[in-house]
């Protein structure tokens, strides 16, 4: 089972001894009751717990994912999910599924002309009301999708501006100018 | 004084007039050169004055003698300038204080000339006190002789008794001094007070056109199109009354018909008139927004080119609302004004023609009010410059309050001070207010003005016109054609004068943005410079002096650093530390001496390639507005997520990291800035790491957080310096102590140098630092 390597990641200069806790080869998750996933490294050493996270959601989705500890320590690190065994991989994107939250915004019924502006959208995940703090908060990559973050921090996600409906597409480049 | 001659800016004696009238000291000696030349501006009793110092390699001219004690005997004006010999003096002592310079000439222990001056002359003043001290002269100890002498003729030179080389007499060949100009000094900051520079400001702008030339010229071949198309209504008029509508009135049969043959020739004429400069309007302000958007890239170029020095003074808002605003308002005068007046040029040139060709008497009576109208222009042309001046400046307060205010607004809330801020935004909102005030006050007059000169050229013409009907030299189709033709060139010419606002707005701001253009980098890059590729970094200080401004902060260092040797800079506030460092950056130039990395100048290194070898932590760990990750690779933006989580995790920042709400995706900088310091500090420490720098600057990088984060800092900065020459500067003694040496200084010179245990068996400057940091340390310890 091939299994993170984090010598390979440290820049030349970096002191391995002080490095994040590095797990031995052989690390293992294990499901508990109430979703949570405890982490089991080489030596036997059970972490309880434990959150996997993609260290880059927005710029490389499919990128490196990161075992952390529920004290913010890091357990584990995969460059990517795909030379991950078949079994560990479902599990992880199991894991992951359960932690990312980003709603998918299908139309925008309207946005208001008050600042900051109250925008109410359709998401793949229902309807739903919230404020734009700025409009730096909207942040458009060059593969054609955007992201919004609310006022409270909630990311949404509009996978091809270009593909919305001309209404939604209206309001939003309204709101750019 | 009033004999003396102009003084040409050289202090090359080779450029000399021989025979000069002036005094007789001013003639050098044979083999004598002028090392430096400084002007003293005020007298014993601090009024201005006019004096002029000079630096020879055997003299110190003064003329007049010197700003003098009032108790001593003061020489009159008129007797002209005093020299001493060098060998007779012993130092020069300069002091400023309070605005005050003082610079005095000591010989045998005893001041025999003293001159003050203002802080204007300043550096001229310190250049010449460094020029005397590293005279060779100056190096060998001479025997202090008494004191000066006044010099009678030129070819007495060998006063001193140690013989010059040569003697004057047999070598009659005398050069002159020549005073540099003090009046022709250019001030930027100063107004410009005359409408001439305002052409010359707009003739700069057209290099920036010149990529557009081609849909340029085809705007303006529009513009003559159109501009003729215009004139042919009228003249279709002349026949319609002549030969239409005046003999139908008479009575004779004249078919209708015609009355549509030259209807439909007017509309026509109409439609063409229309569709051009449609067309020309168009072509052209497509141009001028390039024009605009050219000038603003360029002048941003150029400011981020400029050395810190020039940040230094400047006010961000300013230097905003010029790339902003006066870019905008160039980019206006282009697009609606310059066209217009070009075509209007035309239109009245041509209508002129046509006036004259009509009927020249009659052209004659109706241009009569015309030179009242270019006489009026000149008269406002000026006034309006010098008000869209201060309406700019005024513009550019307002911005700079907003930039102070805005970034600062924890600081004028915690203290209160909302109501003052506002009271600071309306003064200098006044400011514009009151600037447009006088602007509108000229133009409001001016505007009608030039209307009522243009109906008066109406009424002579219907009172002419009227005349010679009766006398019957004009038919009554030639006088309608000529009214309206009057009535074109008169509305043209008003439009003509409107653009005269408007080319004193864009020469007023196209200053302002050549003002920046032409401020040339006082860290310049060498004509040839040396690529340095990946340097070692063994740097070396010889004689390092740093002047800024008046204040002197380093005064002679000396100091060799070895490659992958770890400096502590140690020393009070204002020792000069960060100076230190700050010329290892090279972000400034020293006053003398060199900085040298692996053994080539720093200024003969290209600039950029020797700092892409340099990483710097800053007390204040800048990030700029986006993510995590765009800002580690900030100084390589094309390293991949490998190296980011590379160095993140060498910074001890990559579990943190992972904490926030989008890993390495989240936004920080300036808005949603949720990092704290010492998790901002991580950061900029990654960022440092991922340049992989030869040479490392640490500059205060852990005094901004407390003790706990520090020790997590202080272990990044632990795998960061290992392997580079690092230069730390740290206040707290304790996070140096992995420095293999450490550098003490005072007052602008190293006092100490060696390792911690070493300089505390000296119990020197050190010993004293660090026994006053323990003892507060403890007491803050035992504090209840």
């Amino acid at each position: 089972m091939p299994h993170p390597d984090p010598q390979a990641h440290r820049p030349p200069t970096a002191d391995s001894a002080s490095g994040p806790l590095a797990p031995a080869p052989g690390w293992r998750l294990v499901r508990r009751p109430h979703g949570h996933v405890d982490f089991v490294d080489g030596a036997g050493r059970v972490f309880t717990d434990v959150d996997v996270l993609r260290a880059f959601p927005v710029t490389a989705p499919q990128g490196p994912v990161a075992i952390v500890s529920a004290d913010g320590d890091e357990l584990a690190w995969l460059d990517s999910l795909d030379n991950v065994p078949e079994a560990l991989q479902s599990s992880l994107i199991a894991e992951l599924a359960t932690r990312e939250f980003l709603p998918l915004i299908e139309r925008i019924e309207a946005i208001s002309d008050d600042d900051p502006q109250a925008w109410s959208v359709v998401t793949d995940r229902g309807q739903r009301r919230f404020i734009l703090a700025s409009i730096d908060d909207i942040d458009r990559l060059p593969d054609g999708s955007a992201f919004v973050v609310d006022a409270t921090g909630v990311r949404y996600r509009i996978a091809a501006v270009a593909a919305l409906d001309p209404t939604s597409l209206r309001l939003l480049e309204k709101t750019m100018e | 004084m009033a004999s003396r001659p102009p003084f040409p800016a050289s202090t090359d004696s080779s450029a000399g007039v021989p025979g000069t009238p002036w005094g007789s000291a001013f003639v050098l000696g044979t083999g004598e050169s002028v090392i430096a030349t400084a002007t003293f501006d005020l007298d014993a009793g601090m009024r201005f004055t006019e004096g002029f110092l000079c630096l020879t390699d055997r003299r110190i001219i003064a003329d007049p003698p010197a700003s003098l004690e009032p108790d001593r005997a003061s020489p009159a004006p008129s007797s002209g300038p005093v020299w001493w010999h060098l060998d007779d003096t012993s130092s020069l002592d300069l002091r400023i204080r309070g605005g005050v310079g003082r610079i005095e000439l000591l010989a045998a222990g005893r001041v025999v000339a003293r001159w003050l001056f203002s802080l204007a002359q300043a550096k001229g003043m310190h250049a010449l006190k460094d020029a005397f001290e590293q005279l060779p002269s100056r190096q060998r100890q001479r025997i202090p002789r008494p004191a000066a002498a006044h010099l009678s003729t030129g070819t007495d030179e060998t006063d001193g008794s140690e013989p010059d080389e040569g003697g004057d007499a047999t070598h009659p060949e005398p050069h002159a001094i020549h005073r540099r100009d003090q009046a022709g000094d250019d001030d930027a900051d100063d107004l410009p007070t005359t409408g001439t520079p305002s052409w010359r400001m707009l003739v700069r702008l057209a290099p920036f056109a010149r990529p557009y030339l081609g849909p340029a010229l085809v705007g303006l071949g529009l513009s003559l199109v159109g501009t003729v198309a215009a004139l042919v209504p009228p003249y279709l008029t002349m026949p319609l009354v002549d030969g239409v509508l005046i003999p139908r009135q008479a009575g004779e049969a004249v078919p209708f018909s015609l009355v549509w043959w030259y209807l439909g020739g007017l509309v026509i004429a109409a439609v063409v008139a229309w569709i051009l400069s449609w067309a020309q309007l168009w072509v052209l302000a497509w141009v001028s927004e390039r024009v605009a958007a050219e000038l603003r890239v360029k002048t941003y170029a150029h400011m981020q080119s400029l050395s810190l020095d020039f940040f230094a003074v400047k006010r961000t808002g300013d230097l905003i609302s010029r790339i902003s605003n006066d870019t905008d308002q160039i980019n206006n005068f282009l697009s609606i004004n310059l066209i217009g007046f070009l075509s209007d040029c035309l239109l009245v040139l041509l209508t002129a023609g046509v006036l004259v060709w009509l009927n020249p008497v009659l052209a004659l009576v109706t241009l009569v009010p015309f030179p009242l109208v270019v006489w009026l222009v000149y008269l406002v042309r000026g006034r309006l410059q010098r008000g869209f001046s201060r309406s700019n400046i005024a513009w550019a307060e307002v911005a700079s309050v907003l930039a102070d205010t805005i970034p600062g607004i924890r600081v004028v809330k915690a203290f209160a001070q909302e109501r003052r801020e506002i009271d600071r935004f309306r003064s200098a909102n006044d400011h514009v207010l009151q600037a447009n005030d006088r602007v509108n006050t000229v133009w409001a007059f001016f505007g009608p003005m030039v209307s009522l000169f243009s109906e008066a050229g109406l009424l002579v013409v219907w009172a002419a016109g009227a005349w010679m009907v009766f006398q019957g030299s004009v038919t009554v189709g030639g006088l309608t054609a000529f009214l309206a033709y009057i009535a074109r060139f008169y509305s043209r010419v008003e439009s003509m004068v409107r653009m005269v606002p408007a080319a004193q707005r864009a020469s007023a701001s196209a200053q302002r943005l050549f003002e920046i253009i032409d401020c040339r980098p006082t860290v310049a890059e060498d004509p040839r410079p040396v690529r340095p590729g990946r340097v070692r970094g063994r740097i070396e200080l010889s004689g390092v002096h740093f002047r800024y401004g008046t204040r002197e902060i380093l005064r002679g260092i000396d100091l060799v650093i070895e490659p992958g040797e770890m400096i502590g800079l140690v020393g009070s506030s204002g020792s000069g530390k960060s100076t230190l460092a700050n010329l290892v950056c090279r972000f400034f130039d020293p006053s003398s001496g060199t900085v040298s990395v692996d053994g080539t100048d720093l200024r003969r290194m290209a600039v950029t390639d020797y700092r892409r070898n340099l990483g710097c932590v800053l007390q204040e760990p800048l990030l700029f507005f986006g993510s995590v990750a765009e800002n580690i690779a900030y100084g390589c933006p094309d390293a991949g997520t490998e190296r980011v989580v590379a160095a993140a995790r060498a910074a001890g920042a990559h579990e943190f990291i992972l904490s926030l709400p989008n890993g390495y995706d989240s936004r920080v900088g300036e808005r949603g800035g949720s990092l704290s310091g010492g998790e901002r500090q991580r950061v900029s420490i990654a960022r440092a790491l991922l340049v992989d720098p030869a040479i490392l600057i640490l500059d205060e990088a852990t005094s901004a957080v407390d003790a706990e984060t520090e020790v997590v800092i202080q272990s990044a900065i632990d795998h960061l310096v290992k392997g580079r020459t690092t230069i730390a500067i740290a206040h707290r003694l304790s996070t140096l102590r992995r420095a293999d040496r450490l550098v003490v200084l005072d007052a602008g010179r190293i006092v100490e140098i060696g390792t911690h245990d070493e300089l505390l068996s000296r119990d020197g400057a050190y010993a004293r630092l660090y026994n006053a940091q323990s003892q507060a340390a403890a007491e803050a310890a035992a504090g209840p």
